[in-house]
């Protein structure tokens, strides 16, 4: 084999070697978009989705100690309940919209690893009533607090 | 009257840059020099209109000048002054000044150093900058002008963006935009080589300089990015391959694969069409970068929403592409290469290589940035591919580029002898595999990590060795130590300031495999005076305080923090919560250090402040990214000088 | 990305020296068939045509880009019957969707700290029901997650005359899967939704959206 050949197949086995990384690297990690109506109709366990939808009121619950928070995710139609261990969001909240991050589980509940809850500079989510009358307050119940800076 | 003032001026500047490119390109084809002068002036016009035009918007901010849209959108009334004046460049419209005026003042730099030197190429480049000048300027007439009237004037403004309340995202965009508009230094040049037909080196020597000045902004805008992302978003990393990073990124990767391939044609007079598509590549680039972050076509944490603007900034690129590699196409007969590749075990092939894999990341980055759009297009599927497909295909080839830093720079020309091999690499392979050895018997467990620390070492020790030995040739020619690597440092500026690039290269790769392997991470609630352990560190909650500042409400944790029994220091996370804002904005607090950083996220509290949650991380290593920047920032000034060489 | 491998994309090698002068005596696109030319150099010549024309298709990809909004969320609503509400008036009294059938119905959920975007479609939103209320159009404001004070300003900084009122348990929002503010669905004459628009609405997709369902027969 000439030099230009070789140089050629040297070149091919690499762009071959990474276009397979590609496509093994998408396949491995593609996340699904996906309404809860859309879920609820298919739900595959184990597969990764990217679920969008509005909190329920009501079905919110936070435990601190343990860190543990569930609630439901509503497009109107269809409502999946939603698991997972960590803080909420400051924007999450009752009656707001979400996107969690996850699989579905074989036990009937969807396995959030990431909760993002819509912002963006133009396009607001709802705000709570913490207005800032709300701020007013919180200052005044933590002020004389121990551990003031 | 502000917003008519900054609308006329703007306009004005349109007007002039668009004359300007015509009056050149006239100019240099009928061969008037007097049309060359007059472009010349218009450049300078430009210059003065946009400067009169930015100075203005920042009066404007200075005096809350509610009027102007973009002031009541980006200030209010409690915005400390300093982030008034950096308010211009907080949002969309006011970045796009920020940018024509950086680009007016690369033109006028090159009015200034080449107005006599390079007759052929001269009038043609400034031709293409006032050209893409004029394509700003346009965007800040028509689709996003910076100053739109806005009636009634509101009492307030709606007020800064409190994440671009902090010193790391004033400086991020001016080094972003200062690395972007540079690239079309080098691009302009190489318009110019294609025009008029002399596609030599020429083009290339006359923009080195010009390369590695651009290059250095965008790996110092990158890396502010990075710890503006580190020290103020709060979620406890500096890179999330969030599309308006891969934007900044993707030029970055082409930039520097233009950089290493420069100098084999320099040397070889091969990959001419390779480093033509090279620069083309990187200028599309950047102002694709700009297109994603603008358009909105791509839902990202740091786009700006803005519909029309996307229209111009396609049709922009369209035209920079096509029309740049139609040209390309049509001079394809004097791309002839006048050298040829004589071996696989070469430097020429070694930076081949490198361009191979630099070129592949970009790809790979651009790939993953816009699969959502093509699986959207072409299957109807709405996907997202995150941080885990980048990381998975970039880490091999980083790594393997890593290796590739080591080879280039010693091994020899045309053909490597197996002489030159054993010589210049026996002992930094020799060292880098014990290296990675003692790494795995001091308990090093991640190969990855093993593999990265492994690389460095055999990296570092090419670079020592190389350092050496020209030293030791001095001395033995009599020379004294320190005038001898003086003077090697500074008669050799550019080959030693790549490699001092190399080292902070080399740091900032420790700094990420190490943050990777060994970050550990936790939430957890703690009542008030309780405390709990992570990685050696004893943190306990000491209680919640809330303080009114200027512009927002603040409430602060206090934890004091203790290491082995001693009282290391006391932190206070807090969370602002901005009147104008949805959300409260975390403020981080983190105890800096060389092997690690102790980072405190305040999360929920109890309203009565007896209970608080907080993230807790030990980032380790991440302060080497910084100082590597730090490193590179040298290598790049030294780079940058003179060549002493030739003069 | 060239296919080929570009730097020997020549394996003859010539001089470029002899075109030295300051104009382009080959305009550009107009060089390619001067001079002599080695024969091989028959697929080059169209060959190369292939760097500018792989733009083409990427191009296209973004192009693409525009006519899909990523922060468009797809309801499944739409096309379905609307949830029926009923609300109460700021301007006192109430308001039920049954009480509209027959007529093409505008609801836009929208708050007063929604700033700018319903700012921003406000003015637009009170043109678009003073300009269509007698041809059987009815614009209803759900104002949620707000305060009564906030929400009066509001509507008399814009002079709103259509009927707007409060949601205060975030009954509506719910049923209809609203995400955040502004949000509008149009809602045909048979009680169907339609679309669902997210963002600001301007008055062209107004006007278009409720021209359109105008003329279908009730």
């Amino acid at each position: 084999m000439n030099r230009r050949g070789k140089f050629l197949l040297g070149g091919g086995v690499i762009v071959a070697a990474l276009a397979y990384m590609i496509y093994a690297g998408v396949s491995q990690s593609v996340v699904y978009f996906v309404t809860p109506s859309e879920l609820r109709a298919q739900p595959v366990a184990g597969k990764a989705y990217r679920l969008g939808g509005m909190v329920q009121p009501g079905s919110l619950k936070w435990e601190p100690r343990s860190l543990d928070l569930s609630f439901t995710l509503s497009d109107g139609k269809a409502a999946v309940p939603v698991r997972h261990k960590g803080t909420p969001p400051d924007l999450f909240a009752e009656g707001r919209g979400a996107v969690v991050e996850g699989t579905w589980t074989s036990d009937g509940y969807f396995k959030a690893s990431l909760i993002m809850a819509k912002h963006s500079e133009e396009y607001k989510a709802p705000q709570g009533a913490e207005s800032q009358a709300g701020y007013k307050e919180l200052l005044r119940t933590l002020k004389g607090q121990p551990g003031n800076p | 009257m502000t917003p008519e003032i900054g609308y006329a001026l703007t306009a004005v500047a349109l007007a002039l840059a668009l004359y300007g490119a015509g009056a050149a390109a006239i100019g240099a084809r009928r061969g008037h020099p007097a049309l060359i002068q007059s472009s010349q002036h218009a450049a300078l016009g430009v210059f003065v209109l946009i400067a009169a035009a930015m100075l203005l918007l920042v009066y404007a901010f200075l005096t809350f000048d509610f009027s102007v849209r973009y002031v009541a959108m980006n200030t209010n009334r409690g915005t400390p002054f300093y982030y008034r004046i950096t308010a211009l460049w907080g949002a969309l419209e006011g970045s796009i000044i920020l940018w024509s005026w950086m680009l007016s003042l690369y033109t006028l730099l090159v009015i200034l150093r080449y107005r006599t030197r390079q007759p052929e190429f001269y009038p043609w480049v400034l031709s293409v900058m006032l050209g893409i000048l004029a394509f700003f300027l346009l965007v800040m007439t028509i689709p996003a002008p910076p100053f739109q009237r806005l009636t009634p004037i509101p009492p307030d403004g709606r007020g800064l963006n409190p994440l671009l309340e902090d010193t790391g995202m004033i400086t991020h965009p001016v080094a972003l935009y200062l690395g972007f508009t540079g690239f079309t230094v080098p691009f302009a040049f190489a318009m110019a080589a294609l025009i008029t037909g002399r596609i030599g080196d020429e083009w290339l020597t006359a923009t080195r300089r010009w390369t590695i000045v651009a290059w250095y902004f965008l790996s110092l805008g990158l890396l502010i990015g990075g710890w503006w992302s580190y020290h103020v978003l709060g979620w406890g990393g500096y890179w999330a391959w969030d599309p308006v990073e891969n934007a900044a990124f993707m030029p970055w990767l082409t930039g520097t694969a233009f950089l290493h391939s420069v100098m084999i044609q320099e040397r070889r007079r091969i990959l001419k069409l390779w480093n033509l598509t090279l620069i083309i590549l990187t200028f599309g680039l950047t102002i694709f970068g700009t297109f994603l972050t603008r358009s909105g076509i791509l839902s990202s944490v740091h786009s700006f929403t803005q519909g029309a603007i996307g229209a111009f900034f396609l049709g922009f690129i369209a035209l920079v592409l096509l029309g740049a590699f139609g040209l390309v196409a049509a001079r394809g007969d004097r791309l002839k290469a006048q050298g040829e590749l004589d071996s696989i075990l070469s430097r020429e092939s070694a930076f081949l290589l490198n361009n191979l894999f630099l070129v592949a990341a970009a790809f790979t980055v651009f790939f993953g940035t816009v699969f959502p759009l093509l699986s959207e297009a072409v299957r109807g599927v709405k996907v997202s591919v995150g941080a885990p497909f980048f990381n998975l295909v970039n880490i091999p080839i980083f790594l393997a580029l890593i290796f590739l830093m080591g080879v280039g720079p010693l091994i020899a020309w045309r053909r490597a002898s197996r002489e030159n091999l054993r010589r210049n690499f026996l002992w930094p392979v020799a060292v880098g595999v014990a290296a990675a050895a003692v790494f795995r018997l001091l308990g090093v467990a991640n190969a990855l990590a093993l593999l990265c620390f492994g690389l460095v070492v055999f990296v570092t020790a090419t670079i020592l060795m190389d350092f050496y030995r020209a030293t030791r040739a001095k001395l033995l020619s009599g020379e004294r130590l320190l005038p001898a690597m003086g003077g090697l440092v500074i008669r050799q500026n550019r080959r030693y300031g790549g490699f001092v690039v190399h080292l902070g290269i080399l740091v900032i790769a420790l700094g990420v495999f190490g943050s990777n392997a060994w970050s550990i991470q936790t939430e957890t609630t703690l009542g008030r005076g309780e405390a709990f352990q992570i990685g050696g560190y004893h943190v306990r909650f000491d209680g919640l305080a809330a303080s009114e500042e200027s512009n927002h409400f603040k409430v602060t944790g206090t934890f004091t923090v203790a290491n082995n029994g001693h009282r290391l220091a006391v932190m206070y996370p807090a969370k602002k919560f901005y009147p104008q804002e949805q959300t409260p904005i975390a403020y981080v607090d983190y105890l800096m250090g060389l092997r690690e950083d102790l980072y405190l996220v305040l999360g929920d509290f109890a309203r009565d402040g007896s209970q608080a949650t907080i993230k807790v991380q030990v980032n380790r290593m991440v302060t080497l990214i910084w100082i590597g920047g730090l490193i590179l920032t040298l290598g790049a000034a030294l780079a940058v000088l003179p060549d002493r060489k030739k003069a | 990305m060239a296919a080929r491998p570009v730097w020997e994309s020549h394996a003859e090698v010539g001089s470029d020296a002899s075109e030295r002068g300051l104009g382009p005596r080959n305009p550009p696109g107009g060089g390619i068939g001067r001079g002599a030319k080695p024969p091989s150099e028959g697929i080059w010549r169209w060959g190369k045509w292939a760097i500018p024309l792989a733009v083409v298709p990427l191009l296209i990809l973004l192009a693409y880009g525009f006519r899909t909004d990523p922060r468009a969320i797809p309801s499944p609503l739409v096309g379905r019957a609307a949830a029926p509400f009923s609300i109460t008036l700021f301007s006192g009294g109430s308001l039920s969707l049954d009480e509209l059938k027959g007529k093409v119905v505008v609801v836009n959920f929208w708050a007063s700290w929604c700033y700018p975007a319903c700012y921003e479609e406000a003015p637009g939103l009170e043109r678009g029901w003073r300009a269509y209320r007698d041809r059987g159009v009815v614009v209803v404001g759900v104002d949620i997650q707000d305060t009564e004070e906030a929400a009066r300003k509001f509507m008399r900084q814009f002079s709103l005359t259509f009927p707007n009122g409060p949601d205060p348990a975030g009954r509506i929002s719910v049923d209809y899967g609203v995400y955040g503010v502004p949000e509008t669905f149009f809602i045909d004459r048979s009680g169907r939704i339609r679309k669902k628009h997210v963002g600001a609405v301007t008055e062209a997709v107004f006007t278009g959206e409720v021209e359109r369902l105008l003329k279908e027969p009730s």
